[in-house]
């Protein structure tokens, strides 16, 4: 079952670029110079339920403005979408009854009172029942551990503290589907660690949906099966994570730190293999191959030569989507 | 239903913030007490130099004050979004607003509502009071119901104007000077309009109805039969305008852009 529908989906903006000088300004007042931008550009995307999915992309590549239409906060300029069955914008008190949206920049809570008082609340607009919300969030509660924290007002937590109270009010209403902004943005790795396995968690109890955008791509990595790539306003790459990171990657790297100095026809030479002089003793292979051919130039160099130490370096997602960003992708 | 114990959940959660914040509760209640009488004095100082203004005597004129005020307390308790372009739309708060399962304008009034403005209230009928035993008025049991519906309609037509330059937001982001220019015209309504060129009646009346919220419901207590016309008329104004506030709103949320992260 597809809980995100989305066909042809299309957000434009209008802007208008101002002329220069003092005449242009005069002249700007009568008739303006109209830029139509699409931000989102054509997009056509089906999330099934229980999926985890991250959402990525540059500044600018049109991922807030695609989570703002999925979430009925800006109408698009064409095309449809359903999700939950509903059309967000139109049905909108409706629909984000059936959503949690978790804005890492933007705080959900009132900033003055504290954070229980901003969940019961949350409670009433939600129409959450006390038995309901006793069930589902004394588990949120104590995972996220924030019992501590609830009678405190919110200007007075930290960023970490605040951002899980933030994703439990996400989840007043245990919604079957999760949409997370930023969740992560400038959190320390212990609580990233503590936020992604209450995500994990919460996917696998409840079967939630968790459509999650960022720019840390080791959330990704560890949350995310499917990743779908944003590049000016259109999807690029829409698929498993580790597919992306075989089809973008030619071969490794390996690095060689030898005892003495050597001179470069003192290497090995194998087809597929490129040398690169990093410092005096260390040396760079680029192998454009599989695992084997790396393992027979190790072999082969060290037959040859003393080494001090030699080391695979695997590429990351980060420098993969870097170099997508950089060189293009053509994606079958 | 949902929405009346919502009110009251804000309501109280408004209180509890308060109370941690209590010495600028106190202030704001002063500084609006020396508000009113600064411009009770002004009234006052007019009334040294003249006998009457328009053929209203200074008991009426006070009278009409008292009564502006009532609607006014309201309107500033819970309409008073003057700041919602910068809140809301500048700072991006009106996403969080959206993602909510309650009307946005409900919300955004909640958010913002004052409470403590509500003490105009008083102020005001203790002015009606002075001013009606000085003129000697008397009062039918039914002006009581005529009272709440003009003051109600009054205060529906200040939010009226105000959401409805509010939703300008929506469709230009930038900053506006119409906001203070409005309260500056509110204040005309307290004032007989007769005294006014017709251009600027006009315009009290039908265009900026701030002759509503005070000189025109105020004239049937003081029993001016000439502009009881204009004074029943006030809750439907209240009506019209604040229904027209409510499309231009729903509208407004429509073309809602968001604000870039």
């Amino acid at each position: 079952m597809n809980v995100i529908e989305v066909q042809n989906l299309r957000k434009e903006f209008k802007s208008y670029s101002s002329r220069s000088g003092l005449s242009g300004a005069f002249r700007d007042l009568f008739t303006r110079n109209y830029k139509t931008l699409a931000a989102v550009d054509d997009i056509s995307l089906n999330i099934k339920q229980g999926e985890m999915v991250g959402y990525i992309g540059e500044n600018g590549a049109g991922k807030s403005t695609t989570i703002k239409m999925l979430t009925g906060i800006l109408t698009p300029t064409s095309g449809s979408i359903v999700v939950n069955g509903m059309n967000p914008h139109k049905q909108r008190e409706e629909f984000v009854r059936t959503i949690g949206v978790v804005f890492g920049q933007r705080s959900q809570l009132w900033w003055d009172i504290a954070v229980q008082e901003s969940f019961r609340l949350l409670k009433k607009v939600y129409r959450v029942s006390d038995e309901d919300y006793n069930r589902h969030m004394g588990h949120v509660i104590e995972t996220l551990e924030i019992g501590p924290l609830l009678d405190k007002p919110v200007r007075k937590l930290s960023l970490g503290q605040r951002m899980r109270c933030e994703l439990a009010a996400a989840l007043i209403h245990n919604p079957p589907l999760l949409f997370l902004d930023e969740p992560t943005i400038g959190l320390d790795v212990l609580v990233k660690l503590k936020i992604r396995k209450f995500l994990k968690e919460i996917n696998e109890q409840y079967k939630t949906t968790i459509l999650l955008t960022t720019h840390d791509l080791t959330d990704i990595e560890a949350l995310c099966e499917r990743v779908v790539l944003l590049d000016e306003g259109k999807i690029i790459y829409d698929g498993k994570l580790n597919q992306l990171q075989s089809q973008a990657v030619e071969g490794k790297q390996v690095e060689f730190e030898f005892l003495t100095e050597i001179a470069k026809n003192n290497l090995v030479f194998l087809p597929n293999v490129q040398w690169e002089q990093k410092d005096a003793t260390t040396w760079l292979a680029h192998v454009n191959g599989d695992e084997r051919l790396v393992s027979q130039l190790i072999s082969l160099v060290v037959q040859k030569n003393p080494i001090k130490n030699v080391r695979i370096n695997e590429v990351s997602t980060e420098e993969i989507v870097r170099k997508i960003y950089e060189e293009g992708m053509a994606l079958a | 239903m949902f929405y009346v114990s919502m009110f009251f959940q804000y309501a109280s959660q408004y209180l509890k913030t308060r109370l941690t914040y209590r010495i600028d509760t106190v202030i704001e209640i002063l500084s609006d007490l020396l508000f009113q009488a600064v411009n009770l004095i002004f009234i006052l100082i007019v009334f040294d130099h003249t006998a009457s203004l328009g053929g209203w005597n200074r008991e009426e004129i006070i009278f009409i004050y008292g009564f502006f005020l009532v609607p006014y307390a309201l309107f500033s308790s819970f309409f008073n979004i003057w700041d919602f372009n910068e809140r809301y739309i500048v700072r991006g708060e009106m996403d969080r607003v959206l993602t909510r399962p309650v009307h946005s304008l409900f919300q955004i009034i909640m958010e913002r509502m004052e409470l403590e403005s509500l003490f105009g209230v008083i102020t005001g009928l203790v002015i009606m009071g002075y001013a009606a035993t000085e003129l000697g008025l008397t009062f039918a049991w039914y002006d009581v119901l005529i009272f709440i519906s003009m003051v109600l309609g009054g205060a529906f037509i200040y939010a009226g104007i105000f959401i409805s330059i509010a939703t300008i937001g929506f469709w230009s982001d930038s900053r506006t000077d119409i906001m203070p220019m409005m309260y500056n015209i509110g204040n005309y309504g307290r004032y007989p309009v007769n005294i006014y060129h017709k251009v600027i009646r006009f315009v009290l009346t039908w265009i900026l109805p701030f002759a509503f919220v005070g000189v025109y419901p105020a004239a049937y207590f003081l029993n001016r039969e000439e502009w009881y016309g204009y004074a029943f008329l006030t809750p439907v104004m209240g009506i019209v305008f604040f229904s027209i506030s409510y499309l231009l709103w729903n509208a407004g949320v429509k073309r809602y852009r968001g604000a870039g992260n």
